[in-house]
């Protein structure tokens, strides 16, 4: 009875709901599982069910697309980006949340509207700026993992810091207080109590910047080259080749797409309970 | 008199405390993030406000300090003779489409999910692989099931229609609309659901004990926990659906077919295929004060300070 009290909508709408949205999200990832394991012409012809079962498809689109390098790239600056960011938003946020100085509340502001400045505004004068700059220090900028990395860790922190900044306000200010008294330098407070302590936050910000550097398609297309290209730009080379090819690979395709997201879905997956209350906590993806 | 006796030490010892205090503010730690986001966003965005006044292109982009200075023409150019407009009314009537239609999916998505059933948890998790799968995947899957022969047109010729292209032509801007529903709802539902959480316990008693039934429940009780939330996620959907490059490119391709040349992928087509650099930052400057308003609505709508009482 007392679970009836709760119930927000009527049973009979509460069920079409679900069955409703759980086969509207669920159809196109049922499709994409199947279709990855189904011949390229059982896909061109729109087969849901594969007729005949193609599981060699996962072989051998490590040949028929450069996937495994665009991997490696995705997971290597992905990766550093995860953790430098996370590194340079808990102090950032530390200062912010524990400080008073000037221009405080301008920073917190820019925090937020940073957040929804277009990429394609950036790319342009990015792409000239590291142009300039390999210019002026004679050395290569575009092309390297280092202007992804550059860039990605940038542009994810700003959320990061947010992040950081709504988690760290709930943490009591006395620990570190005491901690001060006691004569700990900043540094040693932020790694020796704020981080230990704040590790859920941490955990949000890092994955943050991870799917930031993985997920991106705008920057990776212009700043890489065939040997740094990243799982995102490969898989979509790979899928406008299709288009006007004699044999389109398409159950290869779905193979490499499926591939692609496994590391995004097993990061979420281990770590769905912050995830989502450190996502709404922040207001932002 | 003892309220001045009290008062008095603390009057005294304060300014010393502060001053200490504000020695050992650890201001450098800001400097590694300040210094990017500096070097990365805000210099590029003078830069950009700088080339959208200039005549350049692939030849004077090497020089581009030296470049030919234009003033306001390429805004000119941008405004009366490229797609720009109609770029910015695809974007916006996109963007606004897609807010309002994954609004009520995902508050519907929230309520039915707030009362605790077997398989909840299995349940919330679907309803979140949308939101986790990265574009890019998302773009690929939907390009397959949208091929001229793939499975949704199959499919819908079984039931007797026939729909034709839906990767161009037409029908393209409605496959963008689609696909971008289908990814973006579960940002709606995530917000809608904080702000269920919020909602009193004691209100369901009392609303059951009224014997109010489950509209007017939900319209007068419920409701106005969720206007704050559901707002302010409307306002963020609404910004990744206008900025959203990623989706338009990996489902079309550039350059987009005329009915989904959406802003920027027309300001990217314009830089890296067309190499009109000066003519793009100018159309990359006009896609700014498009999400000015949306920009400073959210920030009215953040709480900058929320638990910090003594500011």
């Amino acid at each position: 009875m007392n679970k009836e009290v709760n119930r927000l909508l009527p049973r009979p709408l509460q069920v079409a709901v679900l069955v409703l949205l759980v086969a509207f999200v669920g159809g196109p990832v049922l499709y994409m599982v199947l279709a990855s394991i189904n011949s390229d012409l059982g896909v061109a012809a729109g087969e849901f069910f594969p007729r005949t079962f193609e599981p060699a498809n996962y072989v051998r689109i490590w040949s028929t697309a450069d996937l495994g390098k665009g991997l490696a790239n995705s997971l290597l600056v992905a990766g550093v980006t995860a953790l430098a960011c996370g590194l340079a938003s808990v102090s950032t946020a530390y200062v912010l949340v524990r400080y008073k100085f000037l221009g405080r509340l301008t920073i917190l502001r820019g925090l937020l509207a940073l957040q929804s400045i277009p990429g394609t505004l950036l790319l342009l004068p990015v792409f000239v700026l590291y142009a300039s700059l390999a210019n002026i220090l004679e050395i290569t900028i575009i092309g390297t993992r280092w202007a992804l990395f550059i860039t990605y860790l940038t542009f994810a922190l700003p959320f990061a810091t947010w992040v950081m900044v709504t988690y760290l306000r709930g943490l009591p200010r006395e620990l570190d207080e005491a901690a001060r008294v006691d004569g700990a330098s900043s540094w040693r407070i932020l790694t020796r109590i704020v981080v230990p302590l704040s590790w859920p936050g941490l955990v949000v910000a890092c994955i943050f910047a991870f799917l930031l550097g993985w997920n991106d398609v705008l920057f990776a297309s212009v700043l890489t080259n065939p040997d740094t290209r990243t799982a995102a730009v490969a898989l979509q080379v790979f899928g406008s080749q299709q288009e006007g090819g004699a044999i389109p690979v398409y159950g290869q395709l779905m193979a490499a797409a499926l591939i692609c997201a496994i590391p995004v879905v097993v990061l979420y997956l281990a770590f769905q309970r912050f995830l989502v209350s450190g996502l709404t906590a922040g207001g932002v993806k | 008199m003892t309220i001045a006796k009290v008062a008095a030490p603390t009057a005294t010892t304060k300014p010393p405390a502060i001053r200490r205090q504000r020695r050992q503010r650890p201001l450098w730690m800001l400097a590694p993030g300040g210094v990017l986001i500096l070097v990365v966003i805000v210099v590029p965005l003078l830069v950009a406000l700088w080339i959208s006044l200039l005549d350049l292109d692939q030849y004077t982009i090497r020089e581009w300090v030296h470049a030919p200075f234009l003033g306001v023409k390429n805004y000119v150019e941008a405004v009366t003779d490229s797609d720009l407009l109609h770029s910015v009314w695809l974007s916006v009537f996109y963007a606004v489409l897609v807010t309002v239609v994954t609004t009520p999916i995902g508050i519907a998505a929230a309520l039915a999910t707030q009362q605790a059933f077997r398989g909840r948890g299995l349940v919330r998790s679907v309803f979140l692989i949308p939101y986790v799968l990265p574009a890019f995947v998302v773009g690929t899957i939907w390009r397959t099931i949208l091929l001229p022969d793939g499975f949704a047109n199959q499919t819908l010729g079984h039931v007797g229609i026939h729909p034709g292209l839906w990767l161009n032509g037409p029908k393209s801007f409605w496959a963008l609309v689609l696909v971008q529903i289908w990814a973006s709802w579960p940002l709606i539902y995530l917000l809608a659901l904080a702000g269920l959480q919020s909602v009193d316990p004691d209100v369901h008693e009392a609303a059951a004990l009224d014997g109010a039934d489950w509209w007017s429940k939900l319209w007068h009780i419920i409701a106005p926990y969720l206007r704050g939330p559901v707002g302010l996620a409307m306002i963020i959907a609404f910004l990744h659906n206008v900025n959203n490059f990623t989706l338009p490119f990996v489902l079309f391709g550039v350059p987009a077919p005329h009915d989904v040349e959406v802003l920027p992928v027309l300001t990217y087509v314009e830089s890296f295929q067309n190499f009109r650099f000066g003519l793009s930052a100018a159309m990359a400057v006009c896609s700014l004060v498009l999400v000015a308003i949306p920009i400073i609505a959210y920030l009215r709508a953040v709480r900058l300070d929320t638990g910090d009482k003594h500011e």
